[in-house]
């Protein structure tokens, strides 16, 4: 009796790990397939019979689709847009966070509810009434235009809010005791203190601003100022799509929020996970 | 004197969210607003402005592709956010098992998708939803068919929501298993002790427990997939014949490919109106099961 239910746990758990596995693999594949498929030539990508690996090595695509046209634009664009937006976005987040957190004042509840209102309207929501905005004060293909709109997030606030809470009244009064500022107080004994939750913030954010498609491709017109997703979604070729071209780009975009999640997965998990114990 | 003192700190407050206060007045809350007042004109961005009332309004309510767009995402929402929970939750309760070993790397694997840059990755699947692509390659071993995965009015939603669920659902995923580690062990091995089975502690215990973060899975996700644009926009561009035109890419083609400013706006303020919809029937729920 015993061992039938040793049998069972056995066959139970290989069980568990084969789904964890076979679904693993699923989930990993189409990533695999574009890899694989930036190093294949154009002919191979929809042959039939398909071919999982490249049956000859193509390694120009990389090249060509750096040395062919403006790629390599796009991806600066893409970084200038990410630095900016993210450093405005833990500017505003961790001072607005303070300022709802450790002081008392009117108005503090209606101002913090009306930042948190706007998590019910994403940027998707306002393309039309915020291009008419940007249009009507000149910053329509601008840096300042894609950079703007793209800075804000009311988790942010919502999060550094939540992070201030913990940390003690006491340090703030005795600093305050020792004749600092207040703005000079949040600087030396606030904002060291909200290291992790500002690095879990900045990987949170750096990922939206990276990916977000929408908002630059309204903004922007020309070639000059478009951002990666801009470029991967919009490119084709005179006559025909290079494919593998088109493949390592989409490789070229993905690879530095892939590098930054291996080295840093827990962070990126961290924060999808305090997005999930809010409230 | 002392309260003066309080007080006068307690103002350096406003300081601090003044720039907070100020962007997101200035650039999510004014044209928020601006959107009710837009959706009153007759407006092609260039020209001058026609007051023409709720024209719009009415004319929204008439136009079939508008009604056509609006139904079908509230159909791709509620059905991508009914898989994504279900599946989510499943792919939690496997993973935060004690039992395996190395789920710290299965869930980094699991949560690969929601790193990937999203237009680039509908790349990827609009080529592996090719009739020779891989994706029939793999249907055609088991059946002796193909899948006209983007060809087919009917199938092509089903396509767009099988990426949308690929795309998300380790990040709901995390979000369920930050829920169940919340939940305190005891509470499992005293069931146990007393004999319970898994699925009756599922049911008893985790899900009840679970409740709050439940509910903010499918807000989150609501709002989230409703706004749903680079996977239709890269993959499908709304076809064909607009079976996966998502509202979010009706009122993008209208504004800046057919310059209707003012239709568009009309659009988005129904956006709204869907959205104050969903939040006051999701309290409406919230508030019945609390008592």
């Amino acid at each position: 009796m015993a061992s039938h239910g040793k049998t069972k746990e056995i066959i139970t758990r290989v069980a568990h790990y084969l789904v964890v596995i076979l679904i693993g693999l699923v989930i990993l594949f189409p990533f695999i397939w574009m890899v694989l498929g930036s190093f294949k030539f154009n002919k191979d990508i929809l042959d039939i019979p398909v071919k999982l690996l490249p049956p000859e090595w193509n390694f120009s695509s990389y090249r060509n689709a750096f040395a062919s046209g403006p790629f390599g634009r796009y991806y600066l664009n893409s970084v200038v847009v990410l630095v900016a937006a993210v450093g405005l976005n833990i500017s505003i987040c961790t001072t607005a966070g303070y300022g709802f957190s450790k002081y008392r004042f009117k108005g503090r509840d209606l101002f913090f509810t009306i930042i948190l209102s706007t998590l019910m309207v994403p940027i998707h929501a306002v393309i039309v009434p915020l291009f008419v905005l940007m249009k009507r004060i000149g910053l329509v293909n601008t840096y300042l235009g894609i950079i703007l709109p793209l800075s804000l997030s009311a988790f942010g606030v919502f999060l550094m809010r939540q992070f201030f809470y913990a940390v003690p009244n006491e340090l703030l009064e005795a600093a305050r005791i020792d004749g600092a500022g207040e703005f000079r107080i949040f600087r030396m004994v606030g904002m060291p203190l909200s290291r992790v939750a500002v690095v879990s913030l900045i990987i949170f954010h750096s990922q939206y601003v990276w990916k977000n498609l929408i908002w630059p491709l309204v903004i922007v017109s020309g070639t000059d100022l478009r951002t990666l997703p801009v470029g991967i979604a919009l490119f084709s070729g005179v006559f025909f799509t290079p494919y593998p071209d088109q493949l390592a780009m989409s490789v070229s975009a993905c690879i530095p929020l892939v590098i930054l999640y291996l080295f840093f997965s827990k962070y990126f998990i961290r924060g999808t996970a305090l997005a999930g114990i809010k409230g | 004197m002392v309260s003066s003192r309080v007080k006068k700190i307690n103002n350096a407050g406003y300081w601090f969210i003044l720039p907070a206060l100020i962007l997101f007045s200035f650039l999510l809350i004014l044209p928020m607003i601006n959107a009710f007042r837009l959706s009153l004109f007759k407006w092609d961005l260039l020209g001058a402005k026609i007051w023409i009332g709720l024209k719009n309004f009415r004319n929204l309510l008439r136009d079939e592709d508008f009604l056509d767009s609006w139904g079908r995402t509230l159909y791709y929402t509620f059905l991508s956010a009914g898989i994504l929970i279900v599946l989510s939750f499943s792919f939690a309760l496997m993973l935060d098992s004690r039992k395996l070993k190395a789920r710290n790397l299965f869930q980094s694997i699991y949560f690969v998708p929601v790193v990937l840059v999203t237009p680039a990755i509908a790349v990827v699947w609009k080529l592996m939803f090719q009739t020779t692509g891989v994706l029939n390659a793999i249907v055609s071993l088991f059946f002796k068919t193909s899948i006209p995965w983007l060809d087919s009015e009917r199938i092509a939603l089903y396509s767009i929501i099988l990426v949308q669920v690929w795309v998300s659902v380790g990040y709901y995923m995390v979000m369920f298993i930050a829920g169940l580690q919340n939940i305190p062990e005891e509470l499992h091995e005293s069931a146990m002790i007393d004999g319970a089975s898994w699925l009756r502690r599922l049911f008893a215990i985790t899900i009840p427990l679970l409740r709050p973060t439940i509910i903010l899975v499918l807000v989150t996700c609501i709002i989230f997939v409703f706004g749903q644009f680079p996977i239709p926009y890269v993959i499908s561009q709304g076809g064909p014949n607009y079976a996966t035109e998502l509202l979010t890419l009706f009122i993008y083609k209208n504004a800046f490919k057919y310059l209707k400013v003012g239709y568009s706006s009309a659009v988005t303020v129904f956006y709204f109106l869907t959205m104050l919809l969903f939040s006051i029937i999701q309290i409406r729920i919230f508030q019945e099961r609390e008592r």
